[in-house]
């Protein structure tokens, strides 16, 4: 038996996820491993349908796993009763609350349960845990709306707000940032990563590489055949990421961590400039499918500088101007043979 | 957030349980003195406290009473089977009547009538043991509920739903309409009586029967109330809270079905009270929270079953209206406007 460390939170050893329908199992991965620490705000990335929301539901419990082992605390999580489970790790997943006459308060007071008696009723330490999950999650003057008037944010907050009154060292989300816009997606993850500085230890599935690569503490890979962990910088040094894509549509900038959809080769340019104008005008180029030569050659580009001036395009034979970058953009594709 | 405000809102609910707790005495009282005789207090408080032998007794000790008592168990039992139903289906439109629970139960009444009691001499319903019949009844109701949640598990929709369970009360109509056929005519005298739906023919002892079972359900009921606010949740969420989901889930669906199948063994399908009277309490109380709703529906039920009593006896006047149609009345339009304010805010239960 591997050991369990100290800090580790949470360990899976050889977990064989799937699933059982009478005789048959069907896993869905080959056995996995992964660990995360306390405080530990983990990512876990994977294409469309390769196990990611049924891994999250196999830690919470919510199904069997076909195989292996999870230890939660330094306990393995079979043997936890489902009320025990509930006051170590909350879950929350893309499925939507609806109920009529539901306030935000309500809600979040039903996150008590495992510390409820048998009527729900809450006690001083319960309505004092309550108003604490609502404030971090600035849902306190939304305590008394209707869940079924918030919008798709808040109902993301409230949530987790109900979450949060659980009062859980683990919370466990299915795709969290899924049904937000850009700002709620970037409000989201900051409160997450507030929870997570505060000694949570969140697991959360996501699409959106941008804010795992940036903001998770680790990364729990899932492809095909395998579980990779490590920190989103390690994962992109080791080509880790590389298979995740079709290599002939997306290729990864191993310098900032981004994608770009590969685009008809079009050609060379060398572009005289500097600046924020100079790197935008470049990213316009790329999209165009030319790449930035290196060596001074004919024809090239002259981008504006800070004050005034125009683009220009010097052929052999003259110039041409353009007013924008759209402009210029759009001769680029239209006049690819004058172009080496 | 502060205190002064949750103190309003106690203030609030503990007003309303007072105003529904005053009408449902109200009520009562009503109904024990209206009908198509209308009594003096003086002569009732007698009839109460004496043995004259009079006919004012009579009708107070043997009818009128009764009939209130079973009014107000019956609202309550109904209402509670779906306020139930509603959470554990997670769909507005569940009710015993609606999803054809009520209809299951009628099948195994009709089946101990028609079937069994085909041999056995007149005085059959009473003859057969009360306990009989509600049994039937149960496992009826519990048929059809094992049904509509294997569909349910499938398809969420709620209107797929409804229509299921319309077929479910027309196909058991249709069997039990074969069961007729081949029934003899004193046998299927009773049962087409009973299929009438009525408060006022019920024994003594039946009425025992129905008090015993519906208490044994609002206790059950009581005990369940976290239970139902986790369900509010969903089946997921309230796994991950802590929730033993088939053992919770296997005690209300008993609940629903004694509660709902006691009260169509004696008083037949009676409709709507189920599926209106929870969105009548959940308005009222504007909470989703069971600790609230389950008393809370308790008491509108029993208030308005007795009111449809009292207006079905046509205070004053010697006839009588099927309480059926009065409930129809009464719950159908509360079913039409909680579809048109779900058609608005999509599938909101």
């Amino acid at each position: 038996m591997m050991e369990i460390k100290r800090n580790e939170i949470l360990s899976l050893q050889a977990l064989n996820i799937g699933y059982n329908s009478g005789k048959h199992k069907r896993a869905l991965l080959p056995p996995v491993s992964a660990t995360a620490k306390k405080g530990e705000l983990v990512a876990v990335l994977g294409r469309n349908g390769i196990g990611k929301s049924t891994l999250l539901r196999t830690i919470v419990g919510l199904q069997p796993a076909l195989g292996g082992r999870i230890f939660i605390d330094g306990r393995e999580s079979s043997e936890y009763s489902r009320l025990e489970l509930a006051r170590k790790a909350g879950y929350i997943s893309t499925e939507i609350v609806r109920a009529s006459n539901m306030k935000v308060c309500d809600l979040v007071a039903i996150g008590r349960f495992p510390h409820t008696g048998w009527t729900g009723s809450n006690d001083p330490e319960g309505e004092a845990a309550i108003a604490s999950a609502m404030d971090k999650t600035g849902m306190t003057g939304f305590r008394d709306r209707y869940i079924s008037e918030l919008s798709d944010g808040e109902r993301q907050r409230a949530m987790i707000a109900r979450v949060l009154a659980q009062e859980t060292d683990i919370l466990i989300m299915d795709e969290p940032t899924a049904f937000l816009d850009i700002s709620g997606r970037y409000e989201m993850i900051h409160l997450m990563s507030g929870l997570a500085r505060g000694g949570r230890t969140i697991i959360f599935s996501t699409h959106d590489f941008n804010i795992a690569l940036n903001q998770a503490d680790k990364i729990w890979l899932i492809l095909d055949n395998v579980l990779i962990e490590g920190s989103p910088e390690d994962l992109v040094l080791s080509g880790a990421f590389n298979s995740l894509f079709d290599p002939g549509i997306v290729s990864f900038n191993y310098s900032d961590g981004t994608f770009s959809l590969l685009t008809e080769k079009r050609g060379k340019i060398f572009v005289r400039g500097e600046g924020l104008i100079r790197d935008w005008t470049i990213k316009a180029l790329a999209r165009s499918g030319y790449t930035v030569s290196d060596n001074y050659s004919v024809p090239y580009l002259i981008t504006p500088t800070e004050e005034a001036g125009k683009w220009v395009i010097v052929l052999a034979d003259g110039s041409v101007e353009f007013e924008s970058i759209y402009s210029l953009a759009e001769w680029l594709v239209k006049n690819s043979n004058l172009i080496s | 957030m502060n205190n002064i405000e949750i103190q309003y809102k106690n203030k609030r609910v503990a007003l309303i349980f007072s105003i529904l707790i005053v009408l449902l005495i109200v009520f009562f009282i009503l109904d024990v003195f209206l009908g198509s005789v209308n009594l003096k207090i003086s002569e009732v408080f007698q009839a109460l406290t004496g043995h004259s032998g009079s006919d004012v007794e009579t009708i107070v000790m043997k009818f009128r009473l009764p009939k209130a008592l079973t009014a107000m168990f019956v609202g309550i039992a109904l209402s509670l089977s779906g306020l139930q139903m509603q959470t554990l289906f997670r769909n507005p439109m569940a009710g015993p009547y609606v999803l054809g629970v009520s209809s299951g139960a009628s099948l195994g009444v009709a089946i101990v009538i028609l079937g069994f009691s085909a041999g056995i001499t007149t005085g059959n319903l009473h003859g057969l043991g009360n306990w009989a019949l509600v049994f039937s009844a149960w496992i009826g109701a519990g048929a059809v509920m094992v049904l509509i949640m294997l569909i349910s598990s499938r398809i969420q929709d709620i209107f797929v739903i409804l229509v299921i369970g319309l077929m479910l009360s027309g196909g058991i109509s249709a069997v039990v309409s074969i069961m007729q056929y081949f029934s003899n005519e004193t046998m299927l005298k009773s049962y087409v009586i009973w299929t009438m739906g009525s408060l006022g023919n019920l024994t003594g002892s039946q009425l025992n029967v129905l008090m015993i079972s519906v208490t044994a359900g609002i206790i059950l009921s009581l005990a369940s109330v976290k239970m139902l606010n986790a369900f509010l949740l969903g089946e997921n969420y309230a796994m991950s809270i802590g929730l033993n989901i088939r053992f919770s889930r296997s005690l209300i669906f008993a609940c629903t079905c004694i509660l709902a199948g006691s009260v169509t063994a004696f008083c037949g399908p009676i409709g709507f009270i189920g599926i209106a009277v929870p969105h009548i309490a959940r308005n009222i109380f504007r909470t989703s929270d069971h600790f609230i709703l389950v008393p809370g529906s308790m008491l509108c039920g029993g208030i308005i079953m007795m009111a449809s009593d009292l207006i079905s006896q046509m205070p004053g006047t010697g006839t009588m209206l099927p309480v059926n149609s009065i409930t129809s009345l009464i719950g159908i339009p509360v079913v039409i406007w909680v579809i048109l304010r779900s058609g608005k805010k999509s599938g909101f239960a």
